[in-house]
C-alpha cells in the first residue's frame, strides 16, 4: 500500500482519496460496468448501517464520501470537517472492509444504470464521447464502457451481488490501494488515520494490469449519431495514441499544448476566431496507465459541421506532418512551466497528482517535476514526438447530430466511410 | 501614490487571511488579501452590470462584452491579450450573470503587474469595430446552440425564468435571446461601454502571493487617471406577487421527463434567505436529503433531484431539478414534491436534521474557500451583487443561526403552489395529443 500525505491547515478540511487499482478496464468482457456497479455497491451501506443510517451518519457531519470510476482505477473520496476526520475516516474503513453488498440495494443500483444510459443519450457532448471510446480502437480496454450496456447490466443482473463481493475481496486488499490525504492534519496524525483505513484489510497483491491493446484498424471512418432536431454537431476526432509516463510525454505536452491546449492553439484560432463555427475547438491528449486517445473536440453549427471536419483533418494532417514551429514550442513551453504552480497550488491538488502518479507507477513527483524535462526539449524533440504519435491517416470521427441536415456535407469532408447510428442504440 | 487610497473596511475570509476594502478617488474599489501559500494570484475585475441591466430587445449585451473584452485594445493587437497571459502560464476568463460580470486573471505571483495592465488597458481603450463584433456575435450564437437550444437542461432554466418572471429584468436569458444577439447594433454595443465600464463601477479583487502596499501603486499608477463615469440611475424593478401556478410543457428528444420548479424566493440579504437555503439542503442537497430519499431511492421514480436557491440581488427562485425514471411522469413528481413540502410544515425536522444541514453548509463555505481563486469569487460576489464582501460572512453566520421554526415560517411563506413556476420537457414520442410548446404562463 502507498500512502501520500499533504498536511496543510489553510481551511479546516481534510480531504482523502482510497484509489483501487483496476477500474473499468478491468472489467470482464461482457460484464462492462461491474466495477462502477461494485463501487456504487459499497458505498450504499457497510458494516451494521445499512444505506439510509450510512448517509444521515455522514451528512450529520457535514462530510461526505463519494465513489469515482476511471479507467485505470476506483476510487473512494471523502472530505470532512476537521473535527470530525477520525469518525469519516472509520466510516471510510468500514466500507471498504465491510460493505454490505445488500439484495435490494443491489437490484435497486441495476434498476437505476439504464437511467444514466438515458442522460448520456439526452446530453449530446456525453454521448459523442461515449461513441468515440466505443470507435476508437476496437478490443482496447478503454474502449469499453464503464457505465454498462443493456445487455452487459443484465449480466451483473445474472451474476448477482457475488460478483461484486468477489471483485471487492480480490481488489480491495492492502497492496492494491494508493491513499491520499491532505488538508488540515499533521503528518503523525495522517499515518494513524491511513493505518485505520487498511487495518482490516487483508494485505493481498495487485491486480494485473489489463493487457496491452492491439493496433486499431488502419484508415479514417466515421459514425454519424442521428439525433433529431439539432441545431450543432458535437465532434470528436481522434486515435489511439500514447500513455502518460511515455519518454515522450513532455514533447507531447507541448505538441498538445500547440494544436489545441490553449486559446492562443492552432485549432482555437482557425475554428473559433477566424471562423466562429464554434465556441470552442481544442484537443487532449488522456492521460492514463496504457495508451489512451488523443481527441479533438468542437461542436460546431449543423450548417458547417462537415467543413468543420475537413478543416480540422487538414490542419491535423499538416501538424502531423511538421509540427509545431520553434516560436511555438517557445510559446507552449513558456505557457506549460508558467501554469505549473496552479496545478500544485494546494495540498490537495499536490494530493491528488501524486496518487495518480502512483497509480501509473511513475516517479515520485513524476507530474510536478515535469517542467524540468519541458526545458530540456528542442523543438525538434517535439516534431519528431508529433511525427511519432499523430496518425491523422487514422483519424476516426463522430458527430452527434441530425444525419438528415449533416451526412452530405459530411460525407465530403474526407473523413472516411460513414455508418449511422440510432443516438439510443449503445 | 498609496496614500490617495481610502482604507474603508478590513475582515478575515479563511485561516489566515484578511481581506481590505480600499477605495481610489475615481471610485475604483480594490479587495486585496494576500495569502503567501502558493506564488499565484487571483486577479478579478467585477463590474456592477449584467444581464438586469440590459433593455428587452438588446438581450445579451452584458455576455456579448464578455468576449470582446478579450479582443483588440488601442495598444493591443488582436489575440494579443491572450497571448500575453498565456505565455507566463496564466489563464484568462470571464463570467456574467444577472447581477454581474466578471473578468478573471490567474496568473504567477511576478506577472501580476502585467495583469495590472491589461485589464486597465481593456476597461479604457477596448476597439469596438465591425469585423471583431461579428466573429464574437458568431461565436456566442454557437454557444447559445450548445448550451440552450441542443441541451435540455439550459432550454429548461431559460424557460423558467422567462415564465417565472413578468416584470423583472432576471426574466431574460444572460446569453440573450438569438434574435437579440444577432441585432445587437454596435453604436449600442460602444454606448453600453462607454457607460459601464467604469472605474466607479468596478471592483479589482486580488487574493495571493503579492505586497500589499505595491498592489494599491501599481493600481493607483495604471487606474488613477481614469475619470469616474456618469453611471446610471439604478432601475429597480419590483416584480409583482406571483398569484397563480404556471405550467409550461413542450416536447424534446429525450427519453424521460424533465422538470424544473421553481418557487419565489427573496434575494440573497433578505434574512429569510438562510433558512431556505436550509430547505433547500433538506429536500435535495445530500444524500439524505428528504425528497431525494423519497423519489430516487424508495419510490424510485427519479433518477436525480436538485436543489439550489439562486443567489442573486433581488427576490429569485428556489428551484428543484428532476430528472424522472422510465416510467414515471411530471406529475407525479409535482405532487410528491408538494406532499414532501407538506411534510416539512406538518413535521418540522427535528434540531438534529437542522444541525445537519447546517453541517453541510459548513463544510460547503470553507471549501468555496480553499484556493485563492474561490476567494477572489466570493469576495467578488457579495461586494458586487450585494455591496459587501463581509456579506459573505453575515450570511455565514446567519445560516448558523436557523431555528426549526425559521423553516416553517419560510416554507408556508415561500414554497407554496401559486408562487411558483414548473416547466416541464417530455419525451417528443410520447402522448402525441399532449399539449405542444409553451402552452401555459396565464395566470
Amino acid at each position: 500500500m502507498k500512502a501520500i500525505v499533504e498536511p496543510s491547515p489553510d481551511t479546516p478540511l481534510v480531504w482523502f482519496e482510497v484509489a483501487i487499482r483496476g477500474g473499468a478496464s478491468a472489467d470482464p468482457i461482457g460484464v462492462e460496468g461491474l466495477h462502477r456497479h461494485t463501487g456504487l455497491l459499497a458505498r450504499r451501506g457497510a458494516a451494521r448501517r445499512q444505506r439510509a443510517e450510512l448517509d444521515d451518519t455522514l451528512d450529520s457531519l457535514g462530510a461526505a464520501l463519494d465513489v469515482s470510476l476511471s479507467r485505470d482505477s476506483l476510487a473512494l473520496s471523502g472530505l470532512s470537517l476537521t473535527r470530525h476526520m477520525d469518525e469519516v475516516i472509520d466510516l471510510a474503513a468500514d466500507i471498504l472492509a465491510e460493505p454490505r453488498f445488500d439484495d435490494d440495494e443491489h437490484a435497486r443500483l441495476l434498476r437505476e444504470t439504464p437511467q444514466v444510459l438515458d442522460e448520456i443519450r439526452d446530453d449530446d457532448s456525453a454521448l459523442a464521447t461515449r461513441w468515440f471510446d466505443w470507435l476508437c480502437s476496437p478490443g482496447h480496454p478503454y474502449g469499453r464502457t464503464s457505465l454498462g450496456t443493456e445487455a452487459s447490466l443484465a449480466r451483473i443482473g445474472e451474476l448477482g451481488r457475488d460478483a461484486a463481493r468477489d471483485l471487492w475481496r480480490r481488489e480491495v486488499v492492502a497492496d492494491n490501494l494508493v491513499i491520499g490525504l491532505a488538508g488540515d492534519v499533521d503528518e503523525a496524525t495522517a499515518e494513524r488515520l491511513v493505518a485505520r483505513l487498511v487495518e482490516r484489510l487483508p494485505k493481498g497483491a495487485r491486480v494485473p494490469d489489463p493487457p496491452e491493446p492491439r493496433t486499431p484498424p488502419p484508415g479514417r471512418r466515421t459514425i454519424l449519431v442521428d439525433k433529431p432536431d439539432r441545431t450543432q454537431a458535437q465532434l470528436r476526432i481522434g486515435h489511439l495514441a500514447s500513455r502518460y509516463g511515455h519518454p515522450d510525454t513532455a514533447a507531447l505536452a507541448i505538441a498538445e499544448a500547440v494544436f489545441g491546449g490553449m486559446f492562443s492553439s492552432r485549432l482555437m484560432q482557425e475554428i473559433r476566431v477566424k471562423r466562429g463555427w464554434s465556441y470552442g475547438a481544442g484537443c487532449a491528449l488522456r492521460r492514463s496507465r496504457l495508451p489512451h486517445w488523443f481527441e479533438i473536440w468542437t461542436a460546431a453549427g449543423i450548417d458547417v459541421a462537415g467543413a468543420a471536419v475537413a478543416l480540422e483533418l487538414e490542419l491535423y494532417a499538416d501538424y502531423a506532418a511538421k509540427g509545431p514551429t520553434d516560436d511555438e514550442v517557445d510559446f507552449a513551453r513558456s505557457y506549460l512551466v508558467g501554469a505549473m504552480p496552479f496545478h500544485v497550488a494546494t495540498a490537495r491538488q499536490r494530493m491528488q497528482l501524486a496518487v495518480r502518479d502512483s497509480l501509473f507507477d511513475l516517479p515520485v513527483g513524476y507530474t510536478a517535476r515535469l517542467p524540468e524535462l519541458l526545458g530540456q526539449l528542442a523543438a525538434t524533440d517535439v516534431r519528431a514526438a508529433c511525427t511519432r504519435h499523430f496518425h491523422p491517416a487514422n483519424a476516426v470521427t463522430v458527430a452527434v447530430t441530425t444525419a438528415e441536415h449533416a451526412r452530405p456535407a459530411l460525407e465530403a469532408a474526407n473523413a472516411g466511410p460513414i455508418t449511422v447510428v440510432r443516438h439510443d442504440e449503445y | 501614490m498609496t496614500l490617495s487610497w481610502e482604507l474603508e473596511a478590513e475582515a478575515p475570509i479563511g485561516r489566515g487571511v484578511t481581506a481590505k476594502r480600499y477605495r481610489l478617488g475615481n471610485g475604483l474599489g480594490l479587495i486585496a488579501a494576500v495569502d503567501k501559500r502558493a506564488p499565484i494570484v487571483a486577479l478579478q475585475t467585477w463590474f456592477r452590470v449584467g444581464s438586469r441591466h440590459e433593455r428587452p430587445g438588446a438581450t445579451g449585451m452584458a455576455h456579448l462584452f464578455e468576449h470582446l473584452m478579450f479582443g483588440q485594445t488601442e495598444s493591443l493587437p488582436p489575440g494579443e491579450f491572450d497571448r500575453l497571459v498565456e505565455r507566463t502560464g496564466g489563464e484568462s476568463n470571464a463570467a456574467t450573470w444577472v447581477d454581474w460580470t466578471y473578468y478573471k486573471l490567474s496568473l504567477p505571483a511576478r506577472d501580476l503587474e502585467l495583469g495590472v495592465r491589461l485589464e486597465a488597458e481593456r476597461m479604457q481603450h477596448l476597439v469596438l469595430e465591425t469585423g471583431p463584433v461579428e466573429s464574437e456575435r458568431d461565436v456566442v450564437t454557437n454557444e447559445r446552440r450548445e448550451r440552450v437550444e441542443d441541451d435540455v437542461d439550459g432550454w429548461l432554466d431559460e424557460q423558467l425564468m422567462a415564465h417565472a418572471f413578468t416584470v423583472h429584468p432576471y426574466r431574460w436569458p444572460t446569453i440573450g435571446w438569438m434574435e437579440d444577439i444577432r441585432a445587437l447594433a454596435l453604436p449600442e454595443i460602444r454606448a453600453f461601454y462607454r457607460t459601464w465600464y467604469a472605474p466607479n463601477n468596478a471592483t479589482i479583487v486580488c487574493v495571493g502571493d503579492f505586497d500589499d502596499e505595491h498592489l494599491r501603486d501599481l493600481i493607483a499608477q495604471h487606474y488613477g487617471h481614469i475619470p469616474a463615469a456618469q453611471l446610471p440611475a439604478p432601475a429597480e424593478q419590483t416584480e409583482p406577487v406571483q398569484a397563480k401556478e404556471r405550467v409550461i410543457r413542450a416536447p424534446k428528444p429525450i427519453a424521460t421527463d424533465r422538470l424544473l420548479v421553481g418557487y419565489k424566493a427573496p434575494g440573497q440579504d433578505h434574512p429569510d434567505w438562510a433558512a431556505l437555503e436550509i430547505v433547500s439542503t433538506l429536500l435535495a442537497g445530500c444524500p439524505s436529503a428528504r425528497l431525494y430519499r423519497k423519489l430516487v431511492i424508495e419510490q424510485e421514480a427519479a433518477s436525480s433531484v436538485d436543489a439550489q436557491l439562486t443567489p442573486f440581488r433581488d427576490p429569485s427562485l428556489l428551484r428543484l431539478a428532476v430528472t424522472t425514471a422510465r416510467g414515471h411522469g411530471a406529475d407525479e413528481i409535482v405532487a410528491a414534491i408538494d406532499r414532501e413540502i407538506a411534510g416539512l410544515v406538518e413535521n418540522p425536522p427535528p434540531p438534529s436534521e437542522v444541525e445537519k444541514a447546517k453541517a453541510l453548509a459548513e463544510t460547503d463555505f470553507w471549501s468555496a474557500l480553499a484556493d485563492v481563486d474561490g476567494k477572489a469569487e466570493a469576495l467578488g460576489h457579495y461586494e458586487t451583487a450585494l455591496g459587501d464582501f463581509r456579506r459573505l460572512s453575515a450570511i455565514a453566520e446567519r445560516l448558523t443561526a436557523v431555528t426549526a421554526a425559521d423553516l416553517a415560517r419560510a416554507v408556508r411563506t415561500y414554497l407554496v403552489p401559486a408562487h411558483r413556476t414548473i416547466v416541464i420537457a417530455e419525451p417528443e414520442n410520447a402522448d402525441e395529443g399532449e399539449d405542444g410548446d409553451d402552452d401555459g404562463a396565464d395566470e
